[in-house]
């Protein structure tokens, strides 16, 4: 007998066997479990067992191929025909041992064959479907097959090598083919086993059906031709298999299952099986998969998968440090100085010794802002409440405004200074000048002398069109000189030393304003222009009187006579000292200063074409050194000691205060666009102011031994000049960008030496030739020279 | 290096010596080689008198010693030197001393007469022993510029430029010697700092501190025609305001100057030429008005001259240096040669009318100079004569060198070794 595939139903079978032995002999050999005959085929099915565990165990490997099918299916059905056969075989067998039993049961049985076989098909195949399915019951059935193995004691003892029912040797042929002969078969001996009579008809058939109680129990052998009367065990074997149970009552379907592929890395393989074949062949399938994916990432339908951001996304912590990126310049931090802590003073309710008396008061209000110990009245209030909102509120935040709107000039110089000292070699710190060779053309050398003057030359105007050149001097003249040749064209003499000339800007009014003691005639030197000079004289006799005549600080006298002879169109009469005149670029207005230090009445503009006089200012600020119109707004500079106050003459109100820090302003001169102003001092030195950029100076030279006199700048070159007691003047580059994060580049170029020193004067005033750069200077040795 | 081989060679057939090499001292001066070539030519022929001669290396005078000037000038030693020996320029000779009243703003002279302008108001005329001959006065300003238009026999036309914005134009006869006002050129807005006649000798242009330049006619009435006039008593007044209308209106005013203009010059009878303050010289087409080229310097122009003979263009402008342009030159700002000896501006500079490579010039330092070009780096002679500014020179076709200064003095020089040259 050929192994079969499951395992219970081998045990299956083997417990119908037992169940027919035992129905002869009695269950006590059943119950022993060492029944001879069970023995023999338990032995025997334990072989079978063997490699049916094996085989089950593999087939649960594998139960997922189904090409097998077939062949199990013709396996179940030879199984069917050996489960048949042993059976018949057993009821012989027992028949043998009955000696020929009821003839009754075996006719039932004859009856009966076909359907239980039928059933017992049925069962086997539903046995088959459940090991089949469930690889573990059937690995668990072979276990227990393969436990009882173990409990037998000799296996071979009764060993009859082959499973053929030995009462009938006819074989595994179907028995139907005995069907028309009196026996069934040959014994072991050759002898013709008989079929048992069957006489039975129906009749018969039925009433045995009726008075034979264990007729749904007989079943017919096949082989035989006998009755079987089933015992009560194979009953209840029936009924559980009927029930779709195991067939042995012991076993645990529900045994608690051992993960054979789990995690566990085992050393040794779960099976033995050597590798399939296929597995070294390439597979067919797979390159026709392959080839098709290649074709298509050929053909560009699959596209190759975008490489992932390898760069690593970082939070920049350290972005708004760097003052270069585009966030850290929104953390420039320039820290504000330490605020001085509020004292009692500044309380609403001071204690009384905090209060300003009345002359302290007085005195309070009339120093200057800057020279004031506090900057407020200490006030009293009786409560909180009744403290006014304060009043300079908008004012001051204006200012910081102002501030902040060019705050990034300031801050671009602190990290030059700063940042770039961290690993730079301290000579890169110096800023790198350009060499006064490149910043040409400049004046250079002393070209012409101006020689006439007496005395001292205080004062030195040109001509808009740079023909003419004014000097005034103490010897109480006035000269002119022709700028190509040194020539004297025209001396006036006027009635003292002559401390101011300003020839008018405009170049259609031919006009020089003079300035001795306490007077300033206006004068037409008749030179350039006939024309322009005859249509300045019908200007000034044109004027007609206003009806109202105002009370004015200064007397309009027209010159008659001799004056007018010589030149003098207006005079007008002050009641100080004139010290500088200036005019206003459009030449119609015209400043005169008049130091002192007591009156209010310092500074005076008239109008010329209205002959009108105006003080501007109602308190005296100090002592006014000098003063300069801004060249294109209606701005007003007033130099006094120590500060430069720029006043707007529309708004009439102060714009700014220049602090000069120097002892004491001598000279001022405003750049010809208005943004920046020179202040020479007495202290030997020159401050340049940007007006955009502070009320400090942005650049100090001391580049003068001796007190500087005068500072001018040119009107169309950068440059500009300072003349010195020390008897020279100095030139300096001085460029003005258009650009207001570009700082003005200020650079000495010339040191201009040729006036001799008289009376420990030097030069008394430079200004520059409107057109070419050149630069004239007056001495207090009566000359003045032309440089180029 | 102490000897070189040197080959004398000279155009004067007067002086010639064998054209063999010499070995000659590399230290040798212009006096040692004068020398040599002296005995040279006294062996050659007995009745040799010495003759001081002057020696050009490569077309430049020899000033220093001739291993340094053949170092300077990158002439090898090792090959034979070609050396040129003309007889030495003789120094001009002072000849007058002419005192005037006041500084002397302009020179002109011809062949018979010296015409000077004055910061006095007046141009007068000299004679050329010195003598005055007339004054010139109508002007209300100082006179800054002078020139003659032409002589029909005794009568002379000449112009004076004035301060006062005119150009006068002045019929002057030399026989009864009476000077009277032809025109008087009103137009200009600024002092009419310079004025010349165009070769035609008809029209003349003027330049202002107006920034413009004007051409005005010079010929429109003859001599007869004036005189008739002046007969016809009756319709004078009538021919006057006719010949005042046109002489109010310049033929042709050209604008295009940014500063005052300070020289002016005819190239040619079309072409006009002009130096401004404005650092440019400009040329002009005197028919049609347009501007032909612009010459830029770095600095003030203050005078210019020309010479038809090399046709170079000579500046002198507000520094130190005479410099030499071309005029016909694209590149406007190209500086051919500059000579600097000076240490005052150079305030006039004269071409020789005869002589191509020489010419003359007075700065401020007092000096009148006398250049030759093949000689850049010092002038052939300084004349030291002035004791101030020198304002003006003018170099007149028979060899004569005027100069006149703000010390009111107009010198006069006889240059005679062009001559000889100029005959050789």
């Amino acid at each position: 007998m050929r192994p079969t595939h499951s395992g219970t139903m081998s045990k299956v079978k083997n417990k119908k066997r037992n169940l027919e032995e035992n129905e002869d002999e009695q269950l006590p050999i059943f119950d022993k479990d060492g029944g001879k005959d069970g023995h023999l085929d338990d032995g025997d099915e334990d072989q079978g067992d063997l490699s049916d565990s094996e085989e089950s165990v593999f087939s649960g490997l594998e139960d997922s191929g189904s090409d097998s099918d077939d062949e199990e299916e013709e396996e179940d059905d030879d199984e069917e025909e050996d489960g048949t056969e042993e059976k018949s075989s057993d009821v012989e067998e027992d028949k043998a041992a009955d000696g020929d039993g009821d003839d009754q049961l075996s006719a039932k049985e004859v009856t009966e064959p076909q359907t239980d076989g039928q059933h017992s098909k049925e069962k086997k195949k539903k046995k088959k479907t459940a090991g089949k399915e469930g690889g573990e019951e059937s690995v668990v059935s072979a276990r227990d097959s393969g436990l009882q193995t173990s409990s037998q004691v000799d296996e071979y003892e009764h060993d009859t090598s082959d499973e053929e029912d030995i009462r009938n040797t006819v074989g595994n042929i179907p028995m139907e083919w005995y069907k028309d002969y009196p026996h069934i078969g040959y014994d072991l001996d050759g002898k013709k086993i008989f079929k048992p009579i069957r006489n039975k008809d129906e009749l018969d058939e039925f009433l045995d059906k009726m008075e034979n109680p264990d007729y749904w129990r007989t079943v017919q052998d096949k082989m035989t031709g006998a009755d079987i009367r089933l015992s009560d065990e194979q009953v209840d074997l029936v009924h559980r298999l009927q029930e779709g149970k195991f067939g042995d009552v012991n076993f645990n379907e529900y045994e608690p299952a051992i993960d054979f592929f789990s995690n566990e890395v085992m050393i040794h393989p779960v099976t033995n099986r050597p590798q399939d074949k296929r597995s070294f062949i390439p597979s067919l399938i797979e390159k026709e998969k392959v080839g098709k994916l290649v074709h298509a990432i050929k053909m560009g339908w699959i596209k190759p998968r975008r490489p992932k951001e390898t760069t690593p996304q970082y939070y920049d912590l350290w972005a708004k440090e760097d003052p270069n990126s585009i966030l850290g310049r929104h953390k420039m931090h320039v820290p504000a100085p330490k605020l001085k802590l509020p004292g009692h003073e500044e309380s609403y309710n001071p204690p009384p010794e905090y209060l300003m008396s009345e002359e302290e008061r007085l005195a309070w209000e009339q120093q200057d802002p800057e020279d004031r110990k506090l900057s407020f009245l200490p006030q009293k209030f009786a409560c909180l409440r009744a403290v006014p909102a304060y009043s300079r509120f908008i004012h001051e935040r204006f200012e910081r405004c102002l501030d902040l709107y060019l705050c990034p000039r300031q801050i671009l110089s602190f990290f030059l200074l700063f940042f770039i000292q961290v690993n730079v070699n301290p000579e890169d710190l110096i800023p790198k000048l350009p060499k006064p060779k490149d910043l040409q053309p400049f004046p250079t050398t002393q070209s012409l002398v101006y020689r006439g003057h007496s005395s001292l030359v205080r004062s030195i105007s040109t001509s808009p069109s740079g023909q003419w050149l004014v000097s005034g001097s103490d010897d109480c003249t006035v000269r002119f000189w022709e700028v190509s040749t040194a020539r004297c064209l025209k001396t006036v003499e006027v009635g003292g030393a002559v401390k101011g000339v300003a020839w008018n800007p405009n170049p259609s009014i031919c006009l020089v304003a003079i300035s001795y003691d306490d007077t300033v005639v206006l004068l037409n030197p008749g030179l350039g222009d006939r024309l322009v000079s005859t249509a300045t004289d019908q200007l000034i006799s044109s004027y007609e009187e206003p009806e109202e005549v105002k009370e004015q600080p200064v007397q309009w006298t027209v010159a008659e006579g001799e004056g007018h002879e010589q030149g003098h169109r207006l005079i007008l009469k002050h009641p100080k000292a004139v010290r500088q005149v200036t005019w206003h670029g459009k030449g119609d207005y015209l400043a005169c200063v008049m130091p002192d230090n007591g009156s209010s009445l310092q500074v005076v503009i008239h109008q010329v074409s209205k002959r009108r006089t105006q003080n501007p200012f109602r308190k005296n600020k100090g002592l006014v050194q000098c003063v300069s119109f801004h060249p294109i707004r209606p701005y007003f500079f007033v130099a006094t000691q120590r500060y430069v106050r720029v006043y707007n003459l529309i708004k009439q109100e102060l714009t700014k205060k220049l602090m000069a820090n120097c002892k004491w302003i001598s000279s001022m001169a405003t750049h010809p666009g208005g943004d920046n102003v020179i202040c020479g001092s007495y202290d030997c030195r020159l401050a340049w102011f940007d007006l955009d950029l502070s009320t400090k100076p942005y650049k100090v030279l001391r580049h003068h031994k001796k007190a500087l006199r005068s500072v001018a700048y040119h009107r169309h070159y950068p440059l500009f000049a300072s003349g010195s007691d020390d008897g020279s003047v100095i030139v300096c580059h001085g460029m003005v960008y258009n650009d207001l994060l570009q700082n003005p580049l200020i650079v000495p170029v010339k040191v201009l030496k040729g006036h001799t020193i008289t009376h420990d004067l030097g030069v008394l005033d430079v200004t520059f030739h409107p057109t070419q750069p050149w630069v004239f200077s007056s001495g207090a040795d009566g000359t003045v020279r032309l440089f180029t | 290096m102490s000897q070189v081989q040197a080959r004398f060679f000279t155009e004067n057939t007067k002086y010639l010596i064998d054209d063999v090499p010499f070995s000659i001292p590399a230290a040798s001066e212009v006096v040692d080689l004068s020398g040599v070539i002296n005995k040279l030519l006294e062996a050659k022929n007995d009745g040799h008198k010495h003759v001081e001669f002057d020696f050009l290396v490569r077309g430049q005078f020899l000033r220093t010693s001739l291993a340094n000037h053949m170092e300077t000038e990158n002439i090898s030693t090792e090959e034979v030197v070609e050396i040129e020996y003309v007889e030495k320029f003789t120094a001009p000779q002072p000849e007058e001393c002419i005192m005037h009243d006041d500084w002397i703003s302009s020179v002109e002279a011809d062949s018979e007469w010296i015409l000077t302008g004055s910061f006095d108001k007046t141009a007068r005329i000299w004679s050329m022993e010195g003598k005055a001959v007339m004054t010139v006065a109508g002007h209300t300003d100082v006179v800054k510029d002078v020139a003659w238009v032409k002589r029909d026999g005794l009568s002379s036309l000449l112009l004076t430029a004035s301060l006062d914005q005119t150009i006068m134009l002045w019929e002057w006869n030399s026989e009864r010697n009476k000077v009277k006002a032809r025109h008087c050129c009103r137009g200009h807005a600024g002092s009419v700092d310079t004025v010349a006649v165009d070769p035609t000798r008809t029209k003349f242009c003027s330049g202002s501190w107006d920034k413009m330049l004007k051409i005005w006619s010079a010929g429109m009435f003859s001599l007869e025609h004036s005189t008739r006039c002046l007969i016809q008593k009756d319709k004078m007044n009538i021919h006057l305001q006719q010949r005042k209308q046109l002489n109010d209106t310049p033929l042709m005013t050209f604008s295009g100057h940014n500063e005052a203009v300070s020289s002016v010059l005819w190239m040619d009878a079309e072409e006009l030429c002009s130096a401004s303050w404005d650092h440019t010289i400009r040329l002009w087409d005197a028919e049609t008005g347009g501007q032909k080229n612009t010459i830029t310097g770095s600095k003030v122009f203050s005078c210019i001259s020309y010479s038809p003979l090399c046709r170079r263009l000579a500046s002198g402008s507000t520094d130190r240096h005479v410099r030499l342009w071309d005029p016909r030159s694209k590149d406007g700002s190209l500086v051919l040669l500059s000579l600097t000896s000076h240490n005052g501006w150079v305030t006039a500079v004269r071409w020789s009318p005869s002589l191509e490579h020489q010419l003359v010039s007075g700065s401020l330092d007092n000096v009148v100079k006398l250049w030759d070009t093949r000689s850049c780096k010092a002038p052939l002679y300084d004349l030291a004569a002035h004791e101030d500014k020198v304002m003006c020179v003018d170099w007149t076709e028979n060899g004569l060198i005027l100069s006149g200064g703000a010390d009111n003095k107009l010198y006069t020089y006889r240059y005679s070794a062009c001559v000889s040259d100029a005959g050789a």
